[in-house]
Order: structure tokens, then C-alpha cells, then sequence
């Protein structure tokens, strides 16, 4: 076990955490503000990965043009999202909500599919797979690339939630629920920006990874169902419990993966979510008795 | 006037197999049977208890495996693997409904649908116990004697008695004091509870006999198909049973076994491909929950205090 | 007087109508799903098969017809698709169902209709064993079997002086298979074989797993997963530079598709060999012929399921024509004499387990150029 070897694995492993954070803190911060489970979130991912591959393959955009416009589009999705079928559920009945959104997760995914298929789609960048050796570790520029932006994604949530007045708002609503509506915050836009945060990060998420990986429709299932896995992990409601606990994820699955088995590493969330379920169902980090 | 009309219907479902229908539309004739049993016991736990389970498939694709596993690994005669298929199901359900409980009942979706994925990874991984992605094939089929339920119009008539027995137990359940606590219990948890009402052990009854029958009704399916893989614990079953229950109106018991049947047939006749089906069920599942949440059943519901409030004006 | 010129043309047109009525074969596929692109080459070949054979006059004087069911690659849809085929549409064949579980469902059902089923892209072990001799007799299958395969490439390896193998495989049971029947393989020539690195299909992040293989320096690395995973850890792998090149049942075609084209001209893949039943660059004259015609026919190169698909259509319509009738009884003795030449050189005859032992290419690719180097008996 070379001491390259296990950098390597703790850079891949932070690289994944990174991404799995920003799912799971908009994912986290949406369940906060609006008690609403979105069931689509993976799905949202895939669509930010296919609007890049739109932009870059067909449409000859830049990478950094690329990145920045579907985070935009990302956005006005989530406003619309809110807009067309949230706004009427917020705090309403749990079980709507998660039924809604998994019906548009379904008719997200299997759309794709039928106008997509299945085949993966690369996406070739201007970098190409031109790449950079530092410290041992091989990094191509694209790698790299992801995680400054997935770094740009926490530091301008972590701005949002806790530089703003309305970040503020966000985090209040979040903590209770009633408390705030008694302090005079308005929910409707609370929410309404709230989701489009939550959306933009998916979207932009899936245009950074685009180029590393492949696009396929099925793409938002894994990160989906780890990003559900860190917030039950973290607590409900708790956004700086999901980054922490979406980092260590991605750490220890790489970890785990390099020294055991894949297959291992996957079982890690699966059991890390029993054991909370079982021993702290509140979640590490638990704010209020959400769920 | 209406038990004979009942026994009417009855009587012309077992005589379908008869009327010449063809095999492939006996298999979706079976099918039903399967779909029918599954909603209903959803719409139990769903439609009267308030609690969305999304292991509702767990539960039939855990009494497939264990009705293949003991009648391959242990020789059992299929018949006597279906009680301990129910069981196991059972245990599973009251284990879920029991960690989850105590919380809220929020959080029995969440821990459903972890139970619904972790069977899934186990099905598929634990190679030494469930044969891994290639299943477990060459099951015997049912026999009495020197009958064998094999095709699919034969096999039909045990399917369709399970399932008439099966619907009438739920049936019973839900127009029973059982059923009409559960309704008080949904609507408010406190209330009841300060009533002295046992929340928990009401709501773990309802998982129970639910996850009892969904076992059962996959043992029996598993001899139908003579392998048992896992593809049997695909989400597309419990998207199917969901638009079932939402559109037929979760606790309307003739709704939703009414969309069971009109969903399984349906989506033969118009010959989608899945995708498409995947994309319509999921486009009415977001207009059902924005517009209709208490599905057909509701409408009626609502239909009928009308008609009853006009009378009484 | 009047009626005799009507009633002669009716009765011609009817005695010519009973006569037109087409044969109906059914295939079994999954045409949507994972495994829908496989689907849609298989729908493909006996789709071209079936237009040169009817452009021919048909067989028997009568034209052939091709109904195709979604099975959806799991066995509650195939034992549906294979229902409706044989009960609703009266197909006197069925040629599916592709994924092996699928398969694996649909035997006894055409077993109790007593009706052929071909078998030509199925790899479970199983498959073989519970047909022919002691099982069921209404069950051929073209392909040949995974652990054949490997027995050849291995043979092949060891005399590259290869040492050491890594697995990776998908965490299904063509890869778990697959890899295993590798391994076994690897065994009996003395190769050393590493603990196998499965993953689920569809995981996105593959550089953990290839720095793990790349610290235990294998000599290759043997890899069974299909095309979905394939492209995404064929760009990983030009992402990482890993030098280490891959064997087993590799798609060549689409490897190289997926890299960029200075890395493969550098070396990127060189010293890979794979086995497949098929791939299309193949430049024996015979191949190229029917790469040309299934191009222009469906604007794809066929695959390994469309050549396959293409030559069982062949093999059943001469079934039909030996046994002079689509009695299912004759044509299954006609199928047992099948005597085809296939493109691949090798004759498609049926053992005592209903089982083809077709030719095998075993490719390697230098400078992003792929050659065929061997054609090996299975």
C-alpha cells in the first residue's frame, strides 16, 4: 500500500464526496424548507449531464460557458418545478409529495430512455483527456475541473445559507417550521428560491461530471439513492450534517473499495443508514423531529 | 340481491379458462389475480392505516425466494412452501413496521423503501444463499394428484381461489372494527390514541396480513414461472401497484381492485413499450396527486355525500 | 355464363390466398430496457435474413413472416412474450429469448407447446445442460458457451508468456459467469488468477477499482461487462493512462470508439486480445460482405446478435425446407440435421445437447487498428 495509492484514493474518494454533498444538501435543504422528499433529485442530475452534452456536442459551447449556462437553466427549472407542482403541496401531506415526485422522476428517467436509449453518451470536451500528475495521483483536467466547481457549488450554498438574509430565512424554516411563519417569514419565496438552489446544484453537478463519466438516463439512480442515503444519514433538515456525512461517504467508499471490494463499498451507505435508522433515527446531525 | 350477484361474478371468473381464452390471456388473467392481491393489501396498509409502503413488492419477491429456495434446497413439496413463504414475508413486515413505528409514520416510507433496495442488493449479491442475478430455475409446479397446474389456464383457478380468499379476508378486515380503528388512527394519531386505541399494534396487524398475502401470492406466482430471479423485486411492480391504488382511491376497495384489473389488461392491449408506459403511469401519478388524490374511489366518495347532502337540504 | 368468369376469378383468388398464407416466426427479445440495443440487432438480422429469403420466393411457396415480443430481458415478461407468440400469433418457431434468465423461462413453456425454440445469444451454462439429451428436446442453441471461449483465449494467453490475471466484471450473471469460467480456465493452464472485482452495473466512478488492479500489477486484466459500463471504463482507463491491457470478452469495437483516437494511435490498448462469437471488423471477404449489406439495411454494424440472429433464421428456413413442412415435429428432426456454413468458417451442426460449436474471434488491436488473429473452435 503505497502512499500514492492510498492519495489516490482519498482524492477520488473527496471528488465523489464533493458531488454526493451538493446532491445531498439540496436535497437536505428542500426536505427543510418545504418537508417535501424530492424523489426526482437523481433524475434532475441526469438532466443538468444531458444539457451539457446538448451544449458541448451539438451546440460547440465551451466547457466554462457550458458549466455555467446549465447551472442557470438549472435554476429556471427549479423555479418552475416549484412553481407548477410544489407550491401547492409544502407542508401538506408527506405522502402526496413523495408520490408526485416520483412520478415525475419516473416519467424524467423513462423519457429520456425512450428518446435517448440506453446507450452511454461521451462527452468530449475542448480538454480533451489531457491530464496532470501531481503528487502521484493522475488527475485528467476535466477531474480537476469538477472539483473546483464542486467546491464553487458548497462554498456559494454555504454563502447562500449563511451570508444572506434570505439564507437565513432558509435555515430558520428550516429549524421550525412554525417559528418562522410566527417571525414574519414569507414561505412562498423561501421555498421557491430554496428549490431553485436545490435544482441548480443538481444541474450543475451532472454538467461537471458529464465529461468524466458517460450520460446515460440511468445515471441519477446511484446518486440518488446515496444522496437519500446521506441525508437519512446526516438528519433530515440538517444541511451541514449532509455535507459531512456525504464527504465522509465518498471517502470511505473509496477506501473501502481499495482495500476490500466494490461491492463492499456500496453496502457501506446501506449499512450505515440501517444502523442510524436503528440506533438514531434522528440522524447524526438531526435537527427537529422531522420525519 | 347483491351476495347473488357476487356469486354470479364468482362463478363466471372460474369459468373463464373455459371460454376458450388463450393461453397468453390466461397468463394475463393470472396476473391480475396477482395485481389484485398486491393493491388490495397496499390499500390496507396504504388506504386505511396511512402508511405508504414502498416494500410492497419486497414482500412478494421474499415469499417467491423462499418458497423456490425450500422446495429446491430442501425438497419441499410446493404446497407446504407457501405458509413459511407468508411467514418470512411477515416477519419482514413486522420487523420494518416495528423499527419505523416508533418514530412517525414518515418514517415507515423511508425504512420501506431501504428494506426494498437492501432485499434487492441481497438478491443479487448473496450469491451462496440466493443464486445470485441468475436466479433459481427448474422449480417444480404445482400438482394435486395427477393434475398439474402448469399452463397457464390451469394454473389459474388455484390463483383465482388464493386471490378470492385473499381479497375477502381484506374485505372483512376493512368493514370490521380492525378497519374502521385504522381509519380513526389515520386521520389523527393523538386523538386515537388518547381513546386508549393501540396505534402501533393495529397499524403492525394491517402490515402483517398484508405482507402475509403478498408473500403467499409470490410463492405462488414463483411455481407459475418455474424461476424466480431478481427481477421480481423490480420498482416497476410497485410503480404498477401505486397508480392501482391511487387511481382506484386508496381505501375504496372495489376502486382499487377494479384499476388492478384495468391496469393489468390495459397496458397488454395498447402494446406501449415500457418506457412509454413508465412515462404515462408516472405523468398520471403527478396528476393524480395534483388533482385527484383520492382517485376514482374518492370521486365516488364525494359523488355520493353530494347526493346525500342535496337529499337531506 | 355470366357468373362462370366471377366465380373462377374468386375461387383462384382464394385458392391463391390460402396458399400466400406466410409463415410466422416469432422472436422473443428484449426490445426495451438494458438490454434493448442487443434486442433491436437481433429484431435486425432475421429482419435482413428474412427480406433475402422472401426477395428469393419465400420457402415451400410461401412467404415468412416475423412477429417480435418485448420480453424486457426478465422471465415474467418472457413467459408472456413467448405465450402470445405461440397462442395469439401462431409462430411454428421461436428464436429468443437473449438474456439468459429470460430464457431459462421460456424453455418449458415451449417445451409444453412442443414447439422449436432457437437459442443464439444466451450464455448461461445451464442453458446447455437442461437441453437435448435428457432435457428438452425442443431447444438448439448456435452460440457458443462462455467457458469455451475463455478455454481458447487462455490458451492463447499462455502462450504470451502471461502470468497473472485481474478481473473485472459486472455484477450480473453474464460477468459473474463469465469471469468464473475465466478463472477456472486460467487454472488448469497454470495462469494465477486475482480475487474478482465486481461492481454494479451502472457505477459511475470506476478510478478506485483500476488503481486497485493497477497496484497489484496484473499481466491483463480480464473483463466481462457489456456496453454500458464498457464505454465508461474504457474513458476512465485513458484517463488514469493505465497501461495494462484487457482481455476476455472485450468489445473491441466499441472500446476503440470510446477513447480518443491519439491515445489508441499511441498504444493505449495495444497487446488487448478479446474473444467474442462476432465483431464486426473482420476483413475475411465474406464478412465484409455482410457487414456492407446489414449497414446499408440498418445504418448500424451488426453485432454479435445480429450476425447470430441473421444465420439461425438461415438455419431454421432450411429446417423447414428439409423437413418439407411447419409441422413442429418434422421441423424439429430437420433442425437436429442442420448442416450451415457460417461466415465465421466454422459448420453450425447440433450436438447431443442441441448445442452449436461455432468458430470463435479471437482479435487484438495495436496502434487503434483491430485484426482478427485467430478463428478458434468452440
Amino acid at each position: 500500500m503505497t502512499f500514492g495509492y492510498l492519495l489516490t484514493l482519498l482524492v477520488n474518494g473527496l471528488v465523489i464526496g464533493a458531488f454526493y454533498a451538493l446532491l445531498a444538501m439540496g436535497l437536505s435543504l428542500i426536505f427543510g424548507v418545504l418537508e417535501i422528499v424530492n424523489f426526482a433529485h437523481g433524475e434532475f442530475y441526469m438532466l443538468g449531464a444531458l444539457a451539457a452534452l446538448l451544449a458541448i456536442n451539438y451546440l460547440h459551447l465551451g466547457y466554462w460557458t457550458t458549466i455555467v449556462t446549465v447551472t442557470l437553466a438549472g435554476a429556471c427549472v427549479g423555479w418552475l418545478f416549484h412553481r407548477a407542482l410544489l407550491g401547492g403541496l409544502a407542508g401538506h401531506s408527506f405522502e402526496r409529495s413523495l408520490l408526485l415526485t416520483l412520478g415525475l422522476g419516473m416519467v424524467l428517467q423513462n423519457g429520456a430512455l425512450y428518446i435517448f436509449t440506453a446507450t452511454p453518451q461521451i462527452v468530449r470536451t475542448q480538454f480533451g483527456m489531457s491530464s496532470i500528475l501531481l503528487v502521484d495521483v493522475r488527475l485528467t483536467w476535466v477531474r480537476l475541473f469538477a472539483l473546483v466547481w464542486a467546491a464553487v457549488g458548497l462554498i456559494g450554498l454555504y454563502l447562500l445559507l449563511y451570508r444572506t438574509r434570505i439564507g437565513q430565512a432558509m435555515r430558520a424554516v428550516a429549524e421550525n417550521r412554525e417559528a418562522a411563519l410566527i417571525v414574519g417569514i414569507r414561505p412562498e419565496r423561501v421555498a421557491r428560491l430554496a428549490v431553485m438552489a436545490g435544482i441548480a446544484l443538481c444541474f450543475m453537478s451532472g454538467a461537471a461530471l458529464a465529461p468524466v463519466y458517460v450520460v446515460t438516463p440511468t445515471m441519477g439512480l446511484i446518486f440518488a439513492f446515496k444522496s437519500f442515503a446521506i441525508v437519512v444519514i446526516g438528519g433530515f433538515g440538517s444541511i451541514g450534517g449532509a455535507a459531512l456525512a456525504a464527504l465522509s461517504l465518498g471517502v470511505i467508499e473509496a477506501l473501502v473499495g481499495g482495500t476490500m471490494s466494490l461491492v463492499l463499498a456500496d453496502a457501506v451507505a446501506f449499512v450505515a443508514m440501517i444502523l442510524v435508522l436503528l440506533f438514531r433515527p434522528l440522524g447524526l446531525f438531526g435537527t427537529g423531529v422531522r420525519i | 340481491m347483491r351476495f347473488g350477484a357476487l356469486l354470479v361474478g364468482i362463478a363466471a371468473l372460474y369459468a373463464l379458462p373455459l371460454c376458450g381464452l388463450s393461453e397468453y390471456w390466461m397468463t394475463v388473467a393470472v396476473t391480475a389475480c396477482a395485481f389484485a392481491v398486491l393493491s388490495q393489501g397496499l390499500n390496507l396498509v396504504y388506504g386505511y392505516g396511512g402508511l405508504l409502503s414502498l416494500a410492497q413488492v419486497t414482500f412478494w419477491g421474499l415469499g417467491a425466494y423462499a418458497a423456490a429456495l425450500l422446495a429446491m434446497e430442501l425438497g419441499w413439496s410446493p404446497w407446504a412452501t407457501l405458509p413459511v413463504a407468508g411467514l418470512v414475508a411477515v416477519l419482514a413486515g413486522l420487523g420494518v413496521g416495528y423499527a419505523s413505528l416508533r418514530l412517525s409514520r414518515h418514517s415507515f416510507a423511508i425504512v420501506s423503501l431501504v428494506l426494498a433496495l437492501l432485499v434487492q442488493l441481497v438478491a443479487r449479491d448473496w450469491q451462496s444463499l440466493t443464486r445470485g442475478p441468475l436466479g433459481i430455475p427448474g422449480l417444480p409446479t404445482l400438482r394435486i394428484g395427477d393434475v398439474e397446474f402448469a399452463s397457464a389456464a390451469r394454473f389459474y383457478w388455484p390463483m383465482l381461489s388464493f386471490a378470492l380468499v385473499a381479497l375477502a379476508v381484506i374485505w372483512r378486515v376493512m368493514r370490521s372494527r380492525i378497519g374502521r380503528l385504522l381509519l380513526a388512527i389515520r386521520q389523527n394519531e393523538a386523538l386515537a390514541g388518547s381513546h386508549g386505541i393501540d396505534a402501533l399494534a393495529h397499524r403492525l396487524l394491517a402490515i402483517g396480513l398484508s405482507a402475509l398475502l403478498s408473500g403467499v401470492a409470490g410463492g405462488l406466482f414463483a411455481f407459475k414461472l418455474t424461476i424466480v430471479d431478481p427481477s421480481v423485486l423490480d420498482f416497476y411492480y410497485t410503480e404498477s401497484m401505486l397508480i392501482m391504488v391511487i387511481i382506484g382511491g386508496p381505501g375504496s376497495f372495489w376502486g382499487v381492485t377494479i384499476a388492478a384489473v384495468v391496469f393489468t389488461v390495459v397496458p397488454e392491449l395498447l402494446r406501449l413499450s415500457s418506457e412509454l408506459r413508465m412515462v404515462l403511469y408516472g405523468a398520471v401519478l403527478v396528476g393524480a396527486m395534483m388533482v385527484m388524490p383520492a382517485g376514482f374511489g374518492g370521486l365516488v366518495v364525494r359523488y355520493r355525500e353530494k347526493r346525500w347532502r342535496a337529499r337531506l337540504a | 355464363m355470366r357468373c362462370v368468369l366471377p366465380c373462377l376469378l374468386t375461387m383462384l383468388l382464394a385458392g391463391t390466398a390460402a396458399a400466400e398464407e406466410p409463415i410466422r416466426i416469432g422472436a422473443s427479445e428484449p426490445m426495451t430496457g438494458t438490454a434493448a440495443v442487443f434486442g433491436e440487432q437481433a429484431k435486425w438480422g432475421i429482419e435482413l435474413a428474412l427480406s433475402e429469403i422472401n426477395a428469393a420466393g419465400g420457402v415451400l411457396g410461401r412467404k415468412l413472416e416475423l412477429v417480435v415480443e418485448d420480453n424486457r430481458c426478465n422471465p415474467a415478461e418472457a413467459a408472456k412474450a413467448v405465450t402470445k407468440l405461440i397462442d395469439e400469433n401462431k409462430v411454428v418457431t421461436v428464436i429468443g429469448a437473449l438474456c439468459s434468465s429470460a430464457t431459462l423461462a421460456t424453455m418449458p413453456l415451449i417445451a409444453r407447446a412442443q414447439i422449436p425454440l432457437v437459442v443464439t445469444n444466451s450464455t448461461a451454462a445451464s442453458i446447455a445442460q437442461l437441453s437435448g439429451i435428457g432435457g428438452n428436446p425442443w431447444v438448439f442453441k448456435t452460440n457458443p458457451a462462455d467457458d469455451t471461449m475463455a478455454q481458447a483465449l487462455v490458451e492463447h494467453l499462455k502462450k504470451e508468456g502471461v502470468k497473472t490475471l485481474a478481473y473485472m466484471a459486472e455484477d450480473t450473471d453474464y460477468g459473474r459467469g463469465g469471469v468464473q469460467g475465466f478463472a477456472e480456465a486460467a487454472a488448469k493452464a497454470g495462469i494465477k488468477s486475482l480475487p474478482p472485482e465486481v461492481f454494479p452495473q451502472g457505477t459511475p466512478d470506476f478510478s478506485v477499482l483500476l488503481a486497485k488492479i493497477e497496484a497489484q500489477k496484473p499481466d491483463r486484466i480480464v473483463g466481462y461487462f457489456l456496453r454500458g459500463d464498457n464505454d465508461n471504463i474504457m474513458r476512465q482507463v485513458e484517463a488514469m493512462q493505465l497501461k495494462i491491457p484487457f482481455t476476455g470478452r472485450i468489445d473491441l469495437h466499441s472500446a476503440a470508439m470510446a477513447m480518443s483516437p491519439e491515445y489508441l494511435k499511441a498504444g493505449g490498448l495495444d497487446h488487448t486480445t478479446a474473444i467474442n462469437p462476432y465483431q464486426p471488423d473482420w476483413d475475411d471477404p465474406k464478412n465484409l460482405a455482410f457487414v456492407e449489406k446489414f449497414k446499408k439495411a440498418t445504418g448500424h454494424a451488426p453485432l454479435q446478435m445480429g450476425l447470430y440472429e441473421y444465420e439461425a433464421t438461415y438455419v431454421l428456413v432450411e429446417a423447414i425446407k428439409r423437413a418439407g413442412s411447419t409441422d413442429p415435429k418434422a421441423l424439429q428432426a430437420a433442425l437436429k440435421l442442420t448442416k450451415y456454413p457460417s461466415i465465421l468458417g466454422a459448420t453450425i451442426e447440433f450436438d447431443d445437447h442441441n448445442c452449436a460449436h461455432n468458430n470463435a474471434l479471437i482479435q487484438s488491436i495495436e496502434g487503434g487498428v483491430i485484426k482478427v488473429i485467430e478463428l478458434s473452435k468452440t
